[in-house]
């Protein structure tokens, strides 16, 4: 997918709200299942936010409400500054997104099914469907009937129908599946690149860590609930922070780190340890680690701080959620 | 629960005169949705074949025959045109397949885009439902008028210009192409011929069954080349048996040695495309209800081959307006005369249909079309995407 600027893009001013998307005690209730279930969010504008759950947590159903798919039961939500439902037009007419899995009429090529599409949307969006399409890596089989095409291509097609109206705000559900791995990275590129202009990108997934590549904020959300939300780095620096050390004499290093006074806790592992330390633990303290290890006489071959992932922090969050 | 991910970067946002001028929450259609949909209608190439096939290729290769084998052999197949194939192909095959594949394709430009996903796309778009609703009427009947124009227009042709162009009727020249009148005082000028070549039926208590110039004494029913009447006839009777006589046989006259006039054909024209215009109105608004074409299709078919005919002909006492509601019987009675009645039988068995007025039929028709619409964009307005 190669990096292009769509024609028409109109002079960005500032709009009412910092927020791309903001919702206040957003309720969806599908009989007794409550699937959104008063939800408070915050899209800032100007950056890919990941939207993460398991599955059946309530995500393309929030998306769906967002977009006008399907009505609220309760709550207040506003895209761009706008209110949804009351200015709704208004509101879409600079937002573009996938929703499930991308569908088209296959009888038409990727061209006319953007055609349909930009038909619905203001003149200038005819103009970017070449544009759109280059952008998404499907210039050459644009004339190919959708029947022919993969999941991917499918996918990026979706991407295509999105950029059409030149969107602030691009609503993506699950945009990596079926792409494979060079489709995945191809796509992360262009999500960055929609950033990158200007765009916000809020994208749902249950791939952690494409998320934590892609994403510079994520909320969680559970059983219909977001549970957490925030920037992945503020995030992940609330997280345990685990020292991976390779060494001799694993059980004398283990005693000699837990007798030197350090807030840990200690794994003994084939080759040395695991050191377990809390939250907000500063670089001092490895230091303080490596030096009692090495007075001692213990031979260090590796000491290595693992970076917390969004994975393990999400399973984290999740876990005392099921246990709670 | 609410937390913040960060200061809220500086916003961005787009306005522009366009926006401005994007009236997209307005439930009128624009051009471009318009044609994007006939296009999209257009490209399904086994509806368009299916379509083109009841409306154009059924009453095409039917005439097709029947001009080969007239032209191969003229003494056994009679012509291809004339009024008797015209009735048949417009009430026969028009009137009832037109209705069924205009219907059809209303199921299927009121389902495709649900069935297929893209619905959810023109929704998120932020265009009106109802404007995307609205947009597949004219979209859609872009596409059905024209083909039953075009079907409807070679079956004027043929039966025009391959209509019977003379008669020969046991060594009596009949000109064709005579209107009732013409004929009958072409039979005053020809009395003689009349009265002993033409068929006719005459009883002992019908007018003339007396007369001195029906040929034989015996018979009534006049034969061919029957021997001329015995006693002497006096010319003004035998004028005023043979216009007698033409009067009778004219309708069997005109069913083969004429083709339909130019005024029937224009009211015919409007009468099978009204029949279309329906069936695709149904068929939209009742696939948007439903939201699957199947169905849809299913019931319209019920609704013109079973509920309509029984509607038409079973008078039941208590439901006489519940019948006169029905859609098919209000398109009978705006039938142009001179057609046979619908689902069988000939102009007079019409009689025998659940009588309304005009008024009536009309309102009918309206009903069904606003209805259904608004049913349809109702249903599209509230459903989930």
């Amino acid at each position: 997918m190669s990096i292009t600027t769509l024609p028409d893009a109109v002079p960005r001013v500032p709009a009412r709200s910092p927020w791309a998307v903001e919702t206040h005690d957003l309720t969806k209730r599908f009989g007794e299942n409550v699937a959104v279930d008063r939800v408070e969010l915050k899209v800032p504008r100007g950056c890919a936010f990941g939207y993460l759950g398991p599955n059946g947590a309530g995500k393309t159903t929030l998306i769906r409400v967002l977009l006008g798919l399907t009505r609220a039961d309760g709550g207040t939500m506003a895209l761009l500054g706008h209110p949804v439902p009351k200015e709704r037009a208004r509101a879409l007419a600079r937002v573009g997104a996938i929703v499930d899995e991308p569908r088209f009429h296959g009888h038409l090529t990727g061209r006319e099914n953007l055609e349909m599409l930009a038909s619905s949307r203001e003149q200038a969006a005819a103009r970017r469907i070449g544009p759109s399409l280059d952008r998404v890596g499907l210039g050459l089989r644009a004339d190919d009937r959708v029947a022919k095409y993969s999941m991917g291509m499918r996918q990026r097609l979706g991407v295509a129908a999105c950029l059409l109206g030149d969107p602030e705000l691009l609503i993506l559900d699950e945009p990596m599946n079926g792409l494979d791995p060079a489709g995945m990275h191809d796509m992360r590129e262009m999500i960055r690149s929609l950033v990158d202009e200007g765009r916000t990108v809020v994208l749902s997934s249950h791939l952690l860590d494409e998320v934590q590549r892609t994403c510079d904020a994520v909320a969680i959300v559970d059983r219909g609930t977001v549970v957490r939300q925030g920037a992945i780095n503020d995030l992940l620096a609330g997280t345990t922070l685990v020292v991976q050390v390779e060494c001799s004499d694993p059980e004398r290093a283990r005693g000699l780190v837990e007798q030197a006074g350090v807030e840990a806790s200690v794994q003994l592992q084939p080759l040395g340890l695991e050191i377990t330390l809390p939250a907000g633990t500063g670089r001092a303290v490895i230091a303080e680690i490596s030096r009692v290890l090495v007075e001692h006489d213990i031979a260090l071959y590796r000491l290595q701080p693992m970076q917390a992932t969004l994975e393990s922090w999400f399973l984290q969050v999740t876990s005392r959620l099921g246990e709670s | 629960m609410t937390t913040t991910t960060s200061d809220a970067p500086a916003p961005v946002a787009r306005s522009g005169p366009e926006e401005a001028q994007d009236h997209r929450g307005l439930w009128v259609p624009t051009g471009a949705m318009i044609a994007a949909r006939h296009k999209d209608l257009r490209k399904r190439r086994g509806l368009m074949i299916a379509l083109a096939a009841v409306t154009v290729g059924i009453p095409a290769v039917y005439l097709a025959i029947r001009l080969i084998l007239h032209a191969a052999a003229p003494h056994s197949y009679g012509p291809a045109g004339g009024y008797d194939q015209y009735t048949g192909l417009v009430v026969g095959v028009l009137y009832v397949f037109g209705f069924i594949v205009a219907a059809t394709l209303g199921a299927t430009t009121g389902s495709a885009d649900l069935t297929e996903g893209m619905f959810r796309h023109h929704v998120i778009t932020g265009r009106s439902r109802v404007a995307l609703y609205l947009a597949r009427i004219p979209a859609g009947l872009a596409i059905i008028v024209p083909l039953v124009a075009m079907g409807f227009t070679i079956v004027c042709l043929v039966c025009v210009f391959a209509a019977p162009t003379s008669l020969d009727y046991d060594g009596v020249h009949v000109p064709v192409q005579l209107s009732q009148p013409a004929f009958q005082h072409w039979a005053a000028d020809h009395a003689n011929e009349v009265v002993n070549e033409l068929p006719f039926n005459i009883g002992p208590k019908d007018a003339f069954g007396n007369s001195p110039c029906l040929p034989g004494p015996g018979p009534r029913i006049g034969v061919p080349g029957q021997s001329p009447a015995a006693t002497p006839c006096p010319p003004g009777q035998l004028r005023a048996l043979a216009v007698f006589i033409a009067k009778q046989d004219y309708s069997d006259y005109a069913r083969v040695f004429l083709y339909p006039s130019d005024s029937l054909m224009v009211k015919t024209g409007l009468w099978i495309e009204l029949e279309a215009l329906i069936g695709f109105m149904i068929g939209l608004g009742l696939s948007s209800l439903l939201g699957q074409r199947t169905i849809a299709v299913i019931l319209m078919i019920i609704l013109e081959l079973i509920v309509t005919p029984i509607a038409a002909r079973a008078k039941l006492p208590h439901m006489i307006n519940l019948q006169r509601s029905v859609v098919g019987l209000a398109t009978t009675h705006l039938e142009p005369g001179g057609l046979p009645a619908p689902f069988g039988g000939g102009p007079s068995d019409r009689l025998l249909f659940v009588r309304e007025s005009t008024t009536v039929a009309v309102c009918v028709i309206v009903a069904w079309i606003v209805g259904w619409t608004v049913l349809g964009a109702w249903r599209m307005v509230t459903r989930d995407a």
